[in-house]
């Protein structure tokens, strides 16, 4: 019955090819030297389970879903879908390498966070809580580019806190308090809505049903009992994955006296095949461990921020994308000859 | 050359004419209206494939604007082709194959390497290419290709040393509810040690699937990246390419449907007659497992249901204006079923990329 903190699996970031010439052709023709913030649209799906053919039975491989960005991020994204989820952004190109490392990196992501911040005091509105800030340097000569992210994330006081023993559990458990006709009907909500649903509020008076409705219509009075979903990139057992950290945040700001809530992690991209084969995980998240009262702190001051991604080495470092390979002619004329 | 090469083949492509009649059964051609029809059962079926509209200025006329070509993301390959270890026993599961019961004749036999193994079915492992194409610049691809030597993998983690002074550990305060990447009960890829002792460096690939006008046949283009996702370089590509093909038939191509993007490919130069030859065998059981349900139709009508997906209407195809019904007759392996079969055919070639998630068939 020990609570213990609950930790988030960082958000992993994926550029794909297109969207660096996309930047190119956008820093040549449009940019040129302007360092401007320019507005994307990133995506990021559920964590993925694989099994493992060679591993013997049972083996399986979490391959947790990254937030990717192509070229039609500078566009109008995907059509939403449990596989896209779309994530506001920007990104900032810097003309040099030094002006690259010498950005005030503290008060860009400061500015980020207050956006999500300011958005979540005025409107209400959870669309732009899973929002990222990517900071750029293209070396357009030799074909490598140097990228930093980050996913703003409110840190919670008293952090939230799960029971030990308990832990998360898969929605296929018998207590889990949704049942098999519940779970098809949340995955056939999520599929076919028409906008992309990052979180949501999945409310079950019916046995076979759960209607799922915006997270925004949360009413402490009547929703003490419903889940509290979000479309989860994480692909661990025990870790959730990064974008729930800002929802919870968001909750707290609004409803300052909440203290318990039942997370769903929806991990399931298409309907499983068995009963008890879904992926998704619920678990109940209590605010601090119980030993000190939870002291209700005003909402309208903005938490600290964390979520820059740690690079290859898992330090906090920039990455870099060497498309030397695939994009220098002289390489591939090289190789194809 | 290769460059010359590449502009001969867009030439051809341009003067070569649509495929208008529907023949995919008798040499394993599909037209763009089957193409599309076999993938919106393919997206319909497995919603992990979606139309793309790509890039409208590469736009082919032939094909609906917003179905250009089907891709699927974040697929994940989790072992190197190149690192399969056959052990004796393995090899002497090799088996030779043949599409023709009555005997070997005209050298249509293949070689299965993984008797031994759990085979998803029995299409999964549809021959051999051999060749490059008819244009006569055979020998020079091949060497060319023959001389990259796949061993000669540049680091898999990239070189920070040209920005030395980035690191900023005092940028963030640590944070307690920060998930550390390396924890017990973690089964992210990377830290997972398998029996053979090879540590696991689970690759995805984006998997783009594209109509090939000259061939008239399915295309398909990967994209790789590395466990850290960082975009893989072409002889990296080549690791998870079973060895029969790597040198051969896929090579570093502009995708079309993108102004300046390189992808690997599968060259489509066999994929007909191979395609043909699966479609047959799968056409033989099709037709049988469908008279078997007319049978059990004609008894109990409610059954006849059962005989989804193949008898499902399609949009485009040629013959969907056959009757259904109890005396409907029997037509075999549908045209909306290619590109599921195609799948398993590209599985045989990128073992280890797990493109095939129509296991269920």
């Amino acid at each position: 019955m020990a609570p213990t903190i609950v930790q988030f699996a960082p958000l992993p970031s994926q550029t794909h090819p297109s969207f660096w010439h996309k930047l190119t052709e956008l820093k040549l023709d449009v940019l040129k030297l302007s360092d401007a913030e320019v507005d994307i649209i990133g995506s990021y799906g559920v964590g993925k389970l694989i099994k493992d053919r060679e591993g013997g039975p049972g083996a399986y491989v979490g391959v947790t879903g990254s937030l990717s960005v192509e070229e039609q991020s500078f566009g109008q994204g995907h059509p939403p879908s449990i596989s896209n989820i779309a994530a506001k952004g920007t990104v900032k190109n810097y003309n040099t390498i030094e002006e690259f490392k010498a950005a005030d990196k503290t008060k860009l992501f400061n500015e980020a966070a207050d956006k999500i911040w300011t958005s979540v005091q005025t409107t209400k509105s959870t669309s732009l809580l899973n929002s990222f800030l990517l900071i750029t340097f293209a070396d357009l000569k030799k074909y490598k580019y140097y990228y930093w992210f980050a996913f703003p994330a409110f840190v919670s006081t008293p952090a939230w806190h799960i029971d030990s023993d308990a832990g998360w559990s898969s929605v296929s458990a018998p207590n889990s308090g949704l049942a098999h006709n519940q779970l098809t009907s949340i995955h056939d909500q999520l599929s076919k809505s028409s906008k992309s649903l990052p979180y949501f509020l999945v409310r079950s008076s019916d046995p076979e049903v759960a209607e799922i409705v915006p997270v925004e219509q949360y009413d402490p009075q009547t929703d003490s009992s419903s889940a509290i979903g979000f479309i989860d990139p994480s692909a661990q057992a025990q870790n959730p994955g990064w974008p729930l950290r800002n929802l919870l945040a968001y909750l707290r700001a609004l409803h300052p006296n909440i203290s318990v809530a039942k997370v769903l992690c929806w991990r399931d991209a298409e309907v499983a095949k068995e009963v008890g084969e879904w992926k998704s995980r619920i678990g109940l998240l209590t605010v601090g461990d119980g030993s000190t009262p939870t002291e209700v702190k005003a909402a309208s001051t903005r938490p600290n921020a964390v979520g820059w991604e740690k690079n290859v080495q898992g330090k906090l470092g920039p990455r870099m994308a060497d498309l030397a390979p695939m994009m220098d002619p002289a390489r591939l004329a090289n190789q194809a000859v | 050359m290769h460059a010359l090469q590449q502009q001969y083949w867009s030439i051809r492509d341009y003067l070569s004419p649509v495929l208008k009649e529907s023949k995919f059964k008798e040499h394993g051609r599909i037209t763009p209206e089957e193409f599309v029809a076999a993938g919106d059962f393919l997206v319909y079926k497995f919603p992990v494939w979606s139309w793309e509209k790509g890039d409208p200025s590469k736009a082919r006329d032939f094909l609906p604007a917003d179905k250009q070509y089907l891709v699927t993301r974040g697929v994940p390959c989790l072992r190197r082709a190149s690192s399969l270890a056959y052990t004796d026993a393995e090899e002497d599961a090799e088996r030779l194959l043949t599409f023709d019961d009555s005997g070997p004749s005209d050298g249509d036999e293949w070689v299965e390497t993984h008797a031994g193994r759990k085979s998803n079915m029995d299409a999964s492992n549809p021959g051999e290419i051999k060749d490059i194409p008819d244009d006569g610049h055979q020998d020079d691809l091949t060497s060319g290709m023959g001389g990259l030597s796949v061993d000669e993998v540049p680091g898999e983690i990239p070189d920070m040393d040209d920005i030395p002074d980035m690191e900023e550990e005092d940028l963030e305060a640590g944070d307690e509810a920060t998930a550390a990447p390396k924890t017990s009960n973690v089964i992210d890829a990377s830290q997972v040690e398998v029996a053979s002792g090879n540590l696991l460096q689970v690759r995805t690939y984006d998997v783009m699937i594209t109509y090939d006008k000259y061939y008239q046949t399915p295309r398909s283009w990967l994209l790789g990246y590395d466990e850290n996702r960082t975009p893989l370089t072409p002889a990296q590509i080549f690791q998870d390419v079973s060895a029969d093909h790597a040198q051969k038939t896929v090579t570093i191509e502009p995708f079309p449907h993108h102004s300046s993007l390189q992808a690997a490919s599968v060259h489509p130069c066999k994929h007909a007659s191979v395609m043909k030859k699966v479609i047959e065998r799968m056409n033989n059981s099709v037709i049988a497992e469908q008279l078997a349900q007319q049978q059990k139709a004609a008894s109990s009508p409610k059954e006849s249901k059962k005989k989804w997906p193949f008898s499902r209407k399609s949009g485009g195809s040629k013959d969907a204006g056959t009757p259904t019904g109890e005396d409907e007759e029997v037509e075999g392996m549908r045209v909306d079923f290619y590109l599921v079969v195609f799948l398993k055919f590209i599985a045989s070639i990128v073992p280890t990329i797990e493109v095939d998630s129509t296991t269920a068939f």
